[in-house]
């Protein structure tokens, strides 16, 4: 099952019919299918972000909305200094990394569960902050962003325009992610997962390339926060909360660390059910969807640990 | 001023100590951090009003109302510690150090949501056992009998606790499995037997703390442990994490210096919990062993 | 008589840990092209001495000279970089990866494609791709594991595995390789085996230092040993000097054999 899901044929009618999504949407006059799609993207980068932390070299980071956060305010903040948008976005990933960068300096020698709860920690501090700091970010008013409508000429509706741009985004993410996977810099990572005393002395820096993975994981947050910011015109502290953060993780541990269909299947589930079947059944399912991911933690670890979409490699290590 | 200060900040530091006693407890034997604590203490707090909600006459003032509420708290939060460990974390030990990690965060969101959706997703007023009385200290302190109350019980199961793990068999196979739990079982003790006494006495301080919070600030909520289980998590690194005096010496600390914070940097109540987190970063960075703590290395 | 280079030079290496003196005043030198052995009673610093050598700890005092460059205390990955390859007491593979991925990675430090090169599958990229999985083919051929190439590490019999650890060494294309016990829990047949293989990288042109238990492998194998207890060195000389020293004969057998 996981091989036909694997090809490449799979690939390309997926690719289809992500592109096909907003037509199907119009014709069952169904837009807020749209929406969900575009907010499903996000989480995919995030997901595919946060995989290279998680995932690739296994550490775990409970904090990583905070960089969609940075990304997302960045952005805001330059449209309202009148920066043209394609700079926003590359000024907003540029910060974010740097951001990242400058934590990863900082925490990375740390072990494993020191790590999880110092991340969670400056994810607070993140949201804090900005919510502390009105005369930059409005505090929790939240900020208004400044409109952009880059592809107005290919539809009216924005929903449809961000949708096809987020879809862009995560295939040029999927793509990046699979051909590092496929390198030497993707076996040093694999290498520092399964024994980092056996990977050192085999020549690997490992903790430079720790920071290189940690840090990629900002490029991917930094974009998601950027379209994100763009595409809701409209920004606060609320959406950054540490439930979020969790929310990624559950993404990445359900789908399979380190597995890129794996995560992409999780997104779909997790940032995809919730809000379908508040629209389609009812708002009161909004508020089970926290329940739903905590179950789903509890219970992926405890009876599949590999996730739904296991790399060969992580299901081998997790299942024998 | 000062005094006031200090006063506010042994009652703060009380009730984080407790709840870093409950993380150092589980940490110094698993090595692991129990990140469902919060909600344990939280769910000791709902336990106890759930006691006065439902017997008011007996249990809603006064020192049998207290009493009940300890124990009840005590009690319900320490089985659903031990409950948790056992089908949450166990099978899961064995694995890897990360998914014990990832079961304990998502029970930690059962447990809260389980609240929020069932019980109530507003604030609700807990029972005051106690009756208010100020005692003027001099120079315009003053301490509350409640202030009395927190600190009294607190260092009372904190002497306790210090009994136990020193004076009684159990206790010493405690303080044993910490050291080395391989050679303890080696030795004849039941791990698994001793570790659910640790989760039972953890989660039984935790809510403990959970009815002294509530007192404290006189209604709780479904998700009034994150925080403090945070700050107290901090509290516990700070001190030496899976050292008992270290959860102690570090909840005080922590409490000082929130109250430092918020009366003396300018709008300090709003960054009192930054604080809180900036302190658990840096020394994590800069002394990741803790006040009390010790190292350990790795053999290649 | 021509002298052949020194290729690493040890002068008054210490590695303590707090009052242990684990490795104290060590002095030795071994040229290129030779093989050595390093034996000595459990506990005798052996396996703490080569990780000085290799920079997973940082030694006390003393220098290392390698390659008339010293190496004390540089991080492990440049000391691999260097010149310097290692093997295990207890068997480190990785593995979750297949034989051929673990000699792929031990080509770490002998390529340089980075994140460009795959993010834009370069021309540069895929030939270096192709390279490294070449070297990788002809090393496990090497050392006769070429039919396992596809099989996860974890799944390979003890031996194999040995021999795999040594490749994945070998990639890195080292002037000196450091084996930790290579014949532990081997068979005699094995161990011939094993002898045959670092005799094969000596004549490619690798110097090797070796921990070794078994004496009948040392004794055949080495061209000098060195003889160490509680983290001294004792002795030195040829296996026949070294096993007919009564210094060595105490440290092994106790006061009353010698």
């Amino acid at each position: 099952m996981s091989g036909l899901l694997r090809s490449r044929g799979t690939a390309w009618i997926l690719i289809a019919a992500a592109l096909a999504l907003p037509f199907a949407a119009h014709a069952a006059e169904f837009p807020y299918l749209v929406r969900v799609g575009g907010i499903v993207g996000l989480f995919m980068l995030l997901g595919l972000g946060l995989n290279f932390t998680l995932g690739y070299v296994g550490l775990f980071d409970l904090g990583f909305i905070a960089f969609y956060a940075i990304g997302a305010y960045t952005t805001s903040i330059a449209m309202k200094a009148h920066v043209p948008a394609p700079a926003a976005i590359l000024l907003a990933i540029a910060v974010t990394v740097f951001a990242r960068l400058l934590l990863g300096i900082s925490i990375l020698r740390l072990r494993g569960d020191y790590l999880a709860v110092v991340t969670m920690g400056f994810g607070e501090i993140a949201r804090l902050t900005i919510n502390n700091m009105d005369w930059l970010t409005n505090g929790p008013k939240g900020m208004q962003v400044r409109p952009w409508r880059p592809l107005a000429f290919l539809a009216k509706d924005p929903n449809v325009q961000f949708y096809l741009l987020i879809v862009a985004a995560v295939l040029a993410g999927v793509a990046a992610t699979r051909r590092l996977e496929d390198s030497r810099v993707g076996r040093a990572w694999v290498a520092i997962r399964e024994d980092e005393v056996a990977a050192r002395l085999s020549g690997i820096p490992v903790r430079e390339y720790k920071l290189l993975a940690f840090t990629l994981s900002a490029v991917f947050a930094g974009l998601a926060g950027s379209l994100f910011a763009l595409w809701e015109q409209f920004v606060t502290p609320e959406s950054f909360v540490f439930w979020e953060s969790v929310l990624v993780v559950s993404i990445v541990v359900l789908g399979g660390m380190g597995s890129i269909s794996g995560v992409l299947l999780g997104a779909l589930i997790l940032a995809g059910v919730p809000p379908l079947m508040q629209a389609t059944l009812s708002a009161e399912w909004i508020n089970y969807r926290y329940l739903f991911f905590g179950l789903i933690l509890v219970l992926v670890t405890l009876f599949r640990p590999q996730g739904l979409l296991p790399s060969s490699r992580r299901e081998a290590e997790l299942t024998s | 001023m000062v005094l006031q200060q200090l006063v506010n900040a042994l009652t703060l530091g009380a009730i984080y100590s407790l709840i870093a006693l409950g993380y150092t407890l589980v940490y110094g034997i698993l090595a692991m951090i129990n990140f469902a604590h919060s909600e344990v203490l939280m769910l000791g707090a709902f336990a106890a009003l759930g006691l006065a909600t439902i017997l008011p006459a007996a249990f809603g003032t006064g020192a049998l109302g207290l009493g009940g509420m300890f124990v009840v708290s005590m009690l319900g939060a320490g089985l659903v510690n031990v409950i948790v460990e056992r089908f949450a974390y166990r099978p899961l030990r064995h694995i890897s150090r990360l998914a014990p990690l990832i079961s304990a965060i998502g029970v930690s969101i059962v447990l809260q949501n389980a609240v929020f959706l069932w019980l109530s997703t507003q604030s609700l007023s807990f029972p005051q056992p106690v009756e208010i009385k100020q005692i003027p200290l001099g120079g315009g302190a003053s301490v509350s009998s409640l202030q009395l109350v927190i600190l009294g019980a607190a260092l009372a199961l904190m002497a306790l606790l210090h009994f136990w793990v020193e004076k009684t068999k159990m206790g010493k196979a405690m303080r044993a499995c910490a050291d080395d739990i391989t050679t303890a079982g080696l030795m004849g003790i039941n791990a698994d037997v001793v570790i659910a006494v640790t989760f039972f006495v953890g989660g039984a301080l935790g809510g403990a703390a959970g009815v002294l919070y509530g007192m404290n600030y006189g209604s709780i909520k479904y998700n009034l442990g994150f925080l403090p289980g945070a700050k107290a998590f901090t509290a516990a690194v700070l001190g030496g994490i899976g050292n008992i005096r270290g959860a102690v010496l570090g909840g005080f600390i922590l409490g000082g210096l929130e109250v430092l914070a918020s009366g003396y940097i300018p709008n300090g109540a709003q960054w009192r919990d930054v604080i809180a987190f900036t302190v658990l970063i840096l020394v994590l960075l800069v002394r990741p062993s803790g006040l009390l703590g010790e190292k350990l290395a790795e053999k290649v | 008589m021509t002298r052949a280079k020194a290729l690493l030079e040890v002068k008054d290496l210490a590695q303590h840990f707090g009052g242990l003196k684990a490795v104290d005043q060590v002095n030795l030198t071994i040229s290129e092209g030779e093989i050595v052995s390093v034996i000595g009673p459990n506990g005798a610093g052996k396996t703490t001495f080569f990780n000085v050598l290799t920079g997973v700890y940082p030694g006390s005092r003393g220098e290392i000279v390698f390659d008339g460059q010293p190496i004390r205390g540089l991080p492990s990955h440049e000391i691999v970089a260097r010149g310097v390859a290692r093997t295990f007491q207890n068997i480190r593979l990785f593995p979750d990866m297949t034989a051929l991925e673990n000699v792929m990675v031990g080509r770490h430090t002998r390529t340089v494609q980075f994140l460009l090169g795959p993010l834009l599958r370069t021309r540069a990229f895929l030939e270096e791709e192709a390279a490294i999985e070449a070297r990788a083919k002809e090393l496990l051929e090497i050392v006769g594991l070429k039919a396992l190439g596809n099989d996860l590490a974890r799944n390979l019999p003890y031996g194999a595995q040995r021999k795999l650890e040594i490749a994945r060494a070998l990639a890195s294309d080292p002037k000196l390789l450091i084996l930790d016990e290579p014949t532990a829990g081997m068979n005699p047949t094995e161990s011939q085996d094993l002898v045959a293989l670092v005799r094969k990288v000596r004549v490619l042109g690798v110097t090797v230092l070796l921990i070794e238990h078994q004496m009948r492998v040392v004794m055949d194998i080495s061209d000098r040993v060195f003889v160490f207890d509680y983290g001294v060195k004792i002795a030195e000389g040829t296996p026949r000097e070294v096993v007919s020293n009564p210094r060595v004969i105490e440290a092994y057998l106790g006061k009353e054999a010698a």
